[in-house]
């Protein structure tokens, strides 16, 4: 069983730690912590006693206690948090590629996140986990507790790249199953049609839910920076390979890839989805932080 | 087309290197499992067929890159139509410039050295199989070699053993030559080199080369079917500082023992450059006899006299010689002196009379040998011996140079010929008219129309002793040698003498000098008083007035016996041929008719002796030599130690230095269809190029240089094209 260390160093935890996730909209549950919720007053885990400060609220006061000390203090409960956030992970083959000397798409989007998960945990949001290729793969449903966690790291852990995939019909698949409104935090690449990705994007907007999406960029794939002839063979498909020399294809390639990206934030904009452009050699953490403050900003 | 380097041809197989580069990168190729697949695919789509193209454009231009690089260091010389190509040998005329002012430069780099070496140099860079004829400018151009030679190592030879200083460059003269050469060239391929200092005075306009001379040369070069190619070798380079002895000028024409020679040297300062205190030296016969110094400013010119009196008969040579500059052919000049221990002049009078003064030669002989009849102890040049008319006959003629005929009234047949002999053999005939002359004959047989001794007939008499009525010389500058001496007042006024009565003689219309005849001084009436025809080797002087004093008072006058002198050395000096000549003019002696068919001696200046036969002339014999190109001494070495002395003397024309500059020297070359080269390797070059037509390697390097920035810049563009 993989240990969380292995997702997550210190240093990278000691700085997500800094900051803290404002969810823009209103979603669902308790309002018992930092967050606003329309179900206020609803709590179901009792978690430890504080002692009353002025300000508290008194229906909060545990009269018993003050019964036995004759001091006041209040009952806090574990659903504090509203927030429920599902973590769509894509392992489609494309998401397998990485530069030789860099890990893959894949495994950074892993790591980012089992980040995620533990950071939303930490502040008693509840997490839950969506992998897909083709398909969705498995759906762990959104929980609180700490304990949680375990489950989504091995789950993590345990995800083996599938085939082509097909962001469009997932997304159509997924919006039934998530039943209540919360935020979904796409992790992918988002290769392939843009018109039908925005389309499945709109329609999971549509059914309020927070989108933010994670691409996962390899370094290689934005600079192109081949010399040699080179054979690329895709990974989704078997069998289809091209011999070319990149040299040439460099500038129509690159600008293939900005046409790509913007076509893709312009839609995002248009729909009030985050889209956070992240490259594997980027430090996740710190990339992480950023996103992190845009969200604080809004 | 052919290649100088044919091996580096098959670096045209350096046009597999692109393909087999291109080959290997895609043999080479990385292999990538690659995700963003559908960006790829869309630019492939897109690109395919342009960048195909592309690709093969830029792989031409590669290609062809080290094919214009191997073609341009395998030297492709584009050869045109030349026929020379099978055939690289070549008939050379050489002709090299051997004036004297090739020798500027000092001894040890002249231009003529130069010259020479270029010359070498030409003749190593044939081929075995050409020919070779040497032509040399100086010195009445000539041929070195009698035919065009092949063998090389004897042009070497004679190139070795040309010297400079033989006078001036003639170019017509030196074209001349060479043209006539060329039949006798053994290849089509021909070639003539002219080797030369480009010498202003040979070669502008106004010296020895006028535009019309140009072009005719240039003409006659390009005649015939396969006209040579013409180059000028423009060697040396150009040194101003010069001086020269221009000229020597003697008092007398004809010297005896213990006269006084005054000998006057002209020198000229032909540069920029100030002579001062320069050393003039006088040498008699080679020994130095005395020394005079002389200041010559930038282009200035001096004059030196000096003064000598032999003590010997026989040829003498004096030499003044200028110690200045390096160029020493024109530092010196040189004479041949004859020396006479006497001159036999026979007096045939017409009136012989034994009473003194009254007969016709008295005065004459008198004037003749002054210092005889006074018994006085110096030197007389003339001897004089008279007789009468009727004894005269062809014995007493052959033992004298001159002759006079004083108021001879006719000569019997036999007479007339033996006088026509010895005139026509250089003999010379003083001609006066008296009261006895038969005028008929003198004007028919003895002028014989024109075509005998008399120069011109003698029509009446004018004048008359009686009356006051007077004619004289009139007083002029006198042009004739043998009255130049009283164009100086100091030697007499010919004017001062009264002349009653006199000859009319009757001159022919027409231009003057077209019969022969020279008038040397006329009457103031506008009568000739003296004119002088050429006859054969001789010369005839004929007087309006006779030698006595019965018609003038003539024999009273101070000039009558230097005037008499005059004319009787004239005549005397023309009987022999001149010792100091031209070079290219032939060296002529007379000798004692015992000598004919015996051998002369004679040595030229660079001590080369040779034989030469003497053959019989007439009453006489002659030795004669015409190869005299080398200016210098002569020395001929008759039998019965008869030395004789012939100065050939160069023009002094050469002694300016000055060259043609470039851009004349172009005009030159342009007018008369030649090229101009300074060094060998420039010649090399442009013989490569007419030999075996045009190299074009420099055209394929800049087409190569051409390729490598259009592969460059279309490498840029398609780049740029595609972002």
């Amino acid at each position: 069983m993989a240990q969380l260390s292995e997702f997550l160093t210190p240093a990278d935890l000691h700085k997500i730690s800094n900051l803290q996730v404002l969810a823009r909209l209103v979603v669902e549950g308790f309002c018992t912590g930092l967050h606003r919720s329309p179900h206020k007053g609803f709590s179901v885990e009792f978690k430890q006693h504080r002692q009353y400060v002025p300000g508290d609220e008194i229906r909060h006061l545990d009269w018993r206690i003050f019964g036995k000390t004759d001091r006041f203090y209040i009952r806090e409960y574990e659903e504090e948090t509203n927030l429920r956030c599902t973590l769509l992970l894509d392992a489609s083959g494309s998401m397998n590629y990485g530069s030789p000397q860099g890990r893959s798409k894949f495994i950074y989007a892993q790591r980012l996140a089992a980040c995620l998960a533990y950071l939303m945990l930490g502040q008693q949001d509840s997490v839950g986990l969506v992998t897909f290729d083709s398909k969705v793969r498995r759906y762990i449903p959104p929980r609180a507790q700490t304990s949680h966690l375990k489950v989504l790291v091995n789950e993590l852990d345990a995800t083996t790249m599938g085939n082509e995939t097909e962001l469009a019909d997932v997304f159509h698949d997924l919006v039934p199953r998530l039943h209540r409104r919360g935020l979904i935090v796409i992790l992918s690449d988002c290769f392939g049609d843009v018109t039908k990705l925005l389309t499945a994007l709109a329609h999971m907007r549509h059914a309020r839910h927070e989108i933010v999406i994670f691409q996962i960029w390899d370094r290689t794939e934005l600079e192109f920076d081949f010399r040699q002839w080179t054979r690329f063979d895709c990974l989704e498909v078997d069998g289809k390979k091209y011999l070319v020399d990149p040299n040439h294809l460099r500038a129509a390639y690159l600008e293939n890839l900005e046409k790509f990206r913007a076509e893709l934030k312009q839609g995002c904009h248009r729909h009030r989805i985050d889209l956070v452009p992240m490259v594997t050699d980027q430090p996740y953490a710190e990339a992480l932080a950023q996103y992190l403050t845009l969200r604080m900003r809004r | 087309m052919t290649f100088l380097n044919a091996a580096l041809i098959a670096g045209m197989a350096a046009v597999a290197i692109p393909v087999i580069i291109h080959l290997f990168h895609r043999s080479k190729f990385k292999i990538v499992p690659w995700g963003a697949m559908h960006l790829l695919e869309a630019v492939l789509r897109k690109n395919t067929k342009r960048l195909k193209l592309e690709q093969l454009i830029l792989l031409l231009i590669r290609c062809s890159i080290p094919v214009a690089l191997a073609l341009c260091m395998a030297r492709p010389v584009i050869t045109g139509l030349s026929p020379l190509l099978e055939n690289k040998k070549v008939s050379t005329v050489l002709i090299i410039d051997n004036s004297y002012s090739m020798e500027a430069g000092g001894p040890a780099n002249s231009n003529f050295q130069q010259a020479r070496e270029a010359a070498r140099q030409i003749v190593d860079n044939l081929v075995p199989g050409s020919d070779v004829a040497i032509v040399q400018m100086a010195g009445g151009a000539s041929s070195l070699l009698e035919d065009p030679t092949f063998d090389l190592d004897r042009v070497r030879g004679e190139l070795g053993r040309m010297r400079a200083g033989y006078g001036a460059a003639t170019v017509p003269e030196a074209f001349q030559v060479a043209r006539a050469v060329q039949p006798r060239l053994n290849h089509l391929n021909r070639e003539v080199i002219v080797l030369t200092d480009f010498q202003k005075v040979t070669w502008s306009e106004m010296g020895g080369l006028p535009a019309s001379e140009r072009s005719r040369i240039a003409g006659q070069m390009a005649e015939g079917k396969t006209p040579p190619r013409l180059t000028f070798f423009h060697v040396g380079t150009e040194i101003t500082d010069n001086v020269s002895v221009e000229k020597l000028e003697a008092n007398r024409q004809i010297l005896g023992v213990g006269q006084q020679l005054r000998v006057r040297a002209t020198l000229q300062n032909h540069g920029e450059g100030q002579y001062q205190d320069m050393r003039v030296v006088f040498k008699v016969d080679g020994k130095e006899r005395s020394v005079s110094q002389t200041s010559l400013g930038p282009r200035e010119k001096g004059q030196v006299l000096f003064t000598h009196t032999f003590d010997t008969s026989g040829s003498h040579v004096i030499e003044v010689i200028a110690e200045a500059d390096a160029l020493i052919a024109d530092n010196s000049m040189m004479a041949s002196i004859p020396v006479w221990d006497r001159l036999p002049v026979l007096l045939v009078s017409g009136d012989m009379n034994p009473e003194p003064l009254m007969g016709e030669t008295d005065f004459i002989e008198i004037a003749l040998h002054p210092f005889g009849h006074g018994k006085v102890e110096m030197a007389d040049l003339v001897t004089t011996r008279t007789i009468d008319a009727r004894e005269m006959d062809a014995k007493p003629l052959a033992e004298s140079r001159v002759a006079v005929l004083a108021n001879v009234s006719q000569l019997n047949e036999m007479q007339l010929k033996a006088v026509e002999n010895f005139v026509r053999e250089g003999g010379g005939l003083l001609i006066f008219p008296g009261n006895r002359i038969n005028s008929a004959w003198y004007n028919t047989t003895f002028l014989a129309g024109g075509k005998g001794l008399l120069p011109l007939p003698v029509v009446s008499l004018s004048g008359s002793t009686n009356s006051g009525t007077r004619a004289t010389i009139v007083s002029q500058h006198y042009e004739h040698p043998a009255l130049e001496m009283f164009n100086d007042p100091r030697n007499g006024n010919l004017s001062d003498a009264d002349i009653r009565l006199w000859y009319k003689m009757r001159e022919e219309t027409g231009k003057p000098g077209d019969s022969g005849i020279t008038v040397l001084a006329r009457l103031d009436t506008g009568d000739p008083f003296l004119v002088e025809k050429k006859y054969g080797e001789g010369r005839i002087i004929e007087c309006a007035v006779p030698c006595d004093a019965e018609w003038t008072n003539l024999p009273a006058r101070p000039f009558y016996l230097p005037l008499m002198q005059q004319l009787v050395t004239y005549l005397a000096s023309k009987v022999y041929p001149p010792r100091n000549v031209d070079v290219g003019k032939p060296l002529v002696a007379f000798l004692p008719a015992a000598d004919a068919g015996r051998k002369a001696i004679l040595t030229d200046p660079e001590g080369k002796a040779r034989e030469l036969l003497i053959q019989a002339k007439g009453t006489r014999a002659m030795a004669e030599f015409s190869e005299t190109q080398k200016p210098g001494l002569y020395v001929l070495d008759a039998p019965n130690n008869n030395r004789i002395h012939f100065v050939v003397n160069v023009d002094r024309k050469e002694s300016d230095l000055s060259q043609l500059s470039p851009a004349e020297v172009q005009g030159v070359a342009k007018a008369m269809g030649a090229s101009v080269v300074k060094t060998f390797n420039e010649y090399h070059a442009l013989d490569q190029q007419r030999r075996f037509g045009q190299e074009i390697w420099q055209g394929l390097l800049a087409v190569m240089i051409g390729l490598v920035f259009l592969e460059m810049i279309l490498e840029q563009v398609f780049a740029r094209r595609k972002s």
